[in-house]
């Protein structure tokens, strides 16, 4: 069975971006489902099965550290890997997000090969 | 302290990565000066150590050249796509000087950007607010990377 992901950014043009990113690296989903901010996600992996999060940090209505507390809290979806991809690289908020679950961080402006390097061992 | 370097910098890697895009880099302008006519301008406000705007300033034909580019689409009018892709821009450039300012131990918080779309308008910042611009040209047109700041340190 193939493995499915969620894309959790407030900027359409970023979804598609990372979607084309996923391909180019080669790396193949059965599913690619999209939210534009936290809420949306939770609904999202309520509702389907999802193998992999790769989330924005900075997002209106429930940003990126918002969405992983809240996630960590319901027992049906809490240990689906939450991956982020943001301009926010700093140690705090980076540091912040794997506390709160997060496996890993990708830095806004990216390359295909980086979402390989990264996501890669991640399935 | 070069913030000019830096807006260079953090555009071209943004272009160069995402978009596959090498730019004509002009030289920055500190004060007044080297406007382009914007018919679409995304702001992103900065906050904490640093307070101010980023602003990304873009004709029409640049901004549809850009969001085409970005999307490996053709784009005809100023829509809803232009306005998310330009607004992506100037938030991957921000954050890219975040990354300078922090390496200048100056911790800024970034907004979402906010997007303009008209035929005459202008944008100000803060007043006493150092400007500092750089004008960037992609298949011959020119668009504007602006930063308006003052250090609250």
């Amino acid at each position: 069975m193939g493995k499915n992901v969620l894309l959790v950014d407030d900027s359409k043009t970023m979804r598609i971006i990372i979607g084309r990113s996923l391909r180019q690296a080669g790396i193949d989903f059965d599913n690619i489902f999209e939210a534009a901010d936290g809420i949306e996600a939770l609904e999202v992996l309520e509702k389907e099965t999802v193998d992999i999060v790769l989330s924005d940090i900075n997002m209106p209505n429930m940003d990126g550290i918002s969405f992983l507390r809240e996630k960590s809290t319901r027992d049906a979806i809490k240990d689906i890997p939450v991956l982020m991809i943001s301009t926010e690289t700093g140690d705090d908020i980076i540091g912040e997000a794997k506390s709160l679950g997060a496996v890993g961080a990708i830095k806004k402006p990216f390359t295909p090969d980086k979402v390989n390097e990264v996501l890669g061992p991640l399935l | 302290m070069d913030v000019g370097q830096a807006i260079i910098e953090g555009t071209e890697e943004v272009f160069s990565t995402m978009l596959m895009v090498e730019l004509e880099t002009g030289k920055p302008i500190e004060g007044e000066g080297g406007e382009v006519e914007s018919n679409l301008t995304s702001m992103l406000g900065l906050g904490k150590d640093i307070k101010g705007m980023l602003a990304v300033h873009c004709p029409a034909s640049v901004a549809k050249d850009i969001t085409g580019t970005f999307l490996g689409m053709e784009v005809t009018e100023l829509d809803d796509d232009v306005k998310d892709a330009i607004g992506e821009i100037a938030n991957m450039v921000a954050g890219s000087l975040k990354i300078f300012f922090q390496e200048h131990d100056l911790s800024i918080e970034l907004a979402i950007p906010t997007t303009i779309v008209g035929k005459s308008f202008h944008t100000a910042g803060m007043s006493g607010a150092t400007r500092v611009a750089v004008p960037f040209t992609m298949n011959g047109a020119t668009f504007l990377v602006e930063l308006k700041y003052v250090d609250a340190t």
